[in-house]
């Protein structure tokens, strides 16, 4: 401890390039424990965007492959079903010539409140969207971006099916992120025999609300077993478990950040080491003095590299702190402001920042072993003599 | 104090072998000021280095205090050079991040000495070399001979029995010269100091107790100098 003030002088004696050595430093080490919060955060998003009582069923063949619409009824038929309903995709476009698609789907208007009790929309809107035929509940994030509003008339020209439709929008999905479109499945299936085509036989997805947690996985295997010698199997798992195959189609460019941060951690150890170096170079008179007096090879070299990992876990400290106040702003702000949405969820951990700390002080050690041993193994009087 | 006996010195600089020192034969008895003299190359600062244990012979024997210097280790060598020798260099060599109270404290932080011990050694020191009341000021903030009182309080904080110093004159003008010279002899006379001294000056002849002159490695003559007999 009574070399602690030596060695933190040495750190003063050149302020600008201390500071800018510690501030590269607390850049990366941020920037690393940011990137170590994308898997927590992304479970976390999971978890917000998706519920684990409810459940997606689809064509075991694939998503683009359709469910017998006879399905739905035999699912909520099951125990513990709390609600079933079914998305159709009917893929309309709105000014089709400007390329204006979001995703639309036929549903039963019934099933929406229960199947989607967590999407907490208006009751009034729902009993609404029951009652008009033509009615469509709109995500806020579709009516934003098109400048729609309830009591709005709009018009889809159907691309999947060979009817266009107009809607009357009789509600919102109240979630800023929510682009969806939903329709009345009857209004389609009408409007598909008007045109002189059979009607709606089929399904694209069902969705299932389950009463308990518990339940889902006798649940899962229920609904498999029952349709494994139909024509069309199905393959079921919790909207969770749905949406995490979907990120896992993310998990190569997490792999490619996690590369990046890696590298930019290597830069880190070049720039601290140069800037050991330069400092130990400049002060190579002044290291003979100190082995004239004498300092020991060990002293000498634990003093430069003590100067090093302190100036490395300082800029470290720094840049795990400001990870950690961002995320935590982020997590308050995330509360009253609903644009910044699943970004609540990606905080820097106590863990996450003591892995950066260690991080720090391996950069402090890499950078400072070199030059620090150099220095000390460097012969008194041949020294002298170059530098005197 | 000092016991050289046939020494020589032989550095590889290449495929060729230069010859600092051949067989150098001297006596410094305990309390005399010395002057090592000759012209540049001729081996002063080499001899210096030897009998301070910053380097090895090549041959030969350097006794020193009682101790054989040429088979002790590095670490040792530093112990050594901790425990019996004080330093003095032409350029000063203060450490300028630290104020003058701070570098006389150098050698004392090898010591186990509290801080209050060593702090109060260190405004002894600075005392003794008249800069009692600069004790905080940097070295840019003191004038080339005031560095070299720092210095020479750097060289005698820790009560070595020899201080050697290598053209402690060289960077200073002609009185702060005069009274740096003062200061080493009064060390010698004052407080039983060995001090050796390499130098080019003509005025610490009338200083020293002795003067050696090298030249091309070898000790040409020994002669009494002006502040004692030989």
């Amino acid at each position: 401890m009574k070399f602690l003030p030596f060695i933190w002088r040495q750190l003063a004696r050149n302020k600008i390039r201390t500071l800018l050595t510690a501030g590269a430093i607390a850049l990366a080490v941020a920037l690393v424990c940011l990137l170590l919060t994308m898997p927590a955060g992304m479970d976390a998003m999971l978890k917000r965007l998706a519920s684990n009582t409810r459940v997606v069923v689809v064509n075991k063949a694939g998503i683009t492959y359709q469910l017998p619409y006879s399905y739905l009824q035999k699912i909520r038929a099951m125990p513990g079903v709390v609600g079933a309903a079914s998305w159709t995709w009917y893929g309309g476009a709105f000014e089709i010539e400007k390329g204006v698609t979001f995703p639309n789907f036929a549903v039963e208007p019934d099933a929406i409140g229960s199947v989607w009790a967590d999407y907490k929309i208006d009751p009034e809107q729902l009993e609404s969207f029951r009652r008009h035929r033509n009615g469509a509940l709109v995500g806020r994030a579709t009516l934003t971006a098109n400048h729609w509003k309830i009591g709005d008339t709009v018009s889809l020209r159907g691309t999947a099916w060979p009817v266009d439709l107009s809607f009357e929008i009789v509600g919102e999905v109240p979630n800023d992120r929510s682009p969806v479109f939903w329709l009345q499945r009857e209004y389609l299936d009408q409007a598909l025999r008007a045109a002189g085509r059979p009607g709606l036989d089929s399904l694209g997805i069902v969705w299932v609300r389950v009463d308990d947690a518990a339940r889902v996985e006798p649940l899962l295997r229920e609904i498999d077993e029952t349709f494994r010698n139909s024509e069309a199997q199905t393959s079921s798992e919790t909207e969770q478990s749905y949406f995490k195959n979907f990120f896992s189609m993310l998990q190569g460019f997490v792999t490619v950040i996690l590369i990046v941060t890696g590298l930019v951690a290597l830069c880190i150890v070049f720039i601290a080491a140069n800037t050991a170096s330069m400092s130990v170079r400049e002060r190579f008179g002044e290291i003979a003095v100190l082995k004239a007096v004498g300092w020991s090879r060990r002293l000498i070299f634990g003093t430069l590299l003590a100067e090093a990992v302190l100036l490395s876990t300082l800029g470290g400290a720094t840049g795990a702190a400001v990870s950690f106040g961002l995320t935590q702003a982020l997590r308050g702000a995330a509360g009253w402001n609903p644009a910044l949405g699943p970004l609540g969820g990606f905080v820097v951990s106590q863990a996450v920042a003591v892995q950066g700390l260690f991080l720090a002080l391996f950069v402090g050690m890499i950078s400072g072993v070199v030059p620090a041993f150099g220095a000390a193994r460097r012969g008194v009087a041949e020294t002298l003599r170059e530098v005197f | 104090m000092i016991e050289i006996r046939d020494v020589s010195r032989i550095y590889q600089r290449g495929a060729d072998e230069i010859h600092a020192l051949e067989h150098v034969t001297l006596h410094i008895a305990r309390g005399r000021f010395v002057a090592l003299m000759g012209p540049s190359g001729s081996g002063k600062s080499t001899l210096l280095n030897l009998l301070a244990g910053l380097d090895r012979p090549s041959s030969g024997s350097v006794e020193v205090a009682g101790q054989r210097l040429n088979d002790l280790s590095e670490d040792e060598l530093a112990r050594f050079r901790a425990r019996h020798v004080g330093f003095v260099f032409q350029f000063f060599n203060l450490i300028p991040v630290l104020d003058a109270r701070a570098n006389v404290e150098l050698p004392l932080l090898l010591t186990k000495l509290t801080k209050a011990d060593r702090l109060s050694r260190a405004e002894t020191a600075l005392r003794v070399v008249g800069l009692g009341e600069r004790s905080h000021h940097k070295p840019s903030e003191l004038s080339g001979g005031e560095q070299q009182r720092v210095a020479i309080a750097r060289a005698i904080v820790s009560d070595p029995e020899i201080v050697v110093a290598d053209e402690p004159t060289g960077d200073l003008d002609a009185k702060n010269a005069t009274e740096i010279l003062g200061l080493l002899r009064d060390l010698c006379r004052d407080f039983d100091k060995t001090v050796v001294m390499v130098t080019h000056d003509p005025r610490g002849e009338s200083f020293v107790d002795e003067i050696h002159h090298l030249d091309k490695g070898v000790l040409r003559d020994s002669v009494a100098g002006g502040g004692g007999g030989a």
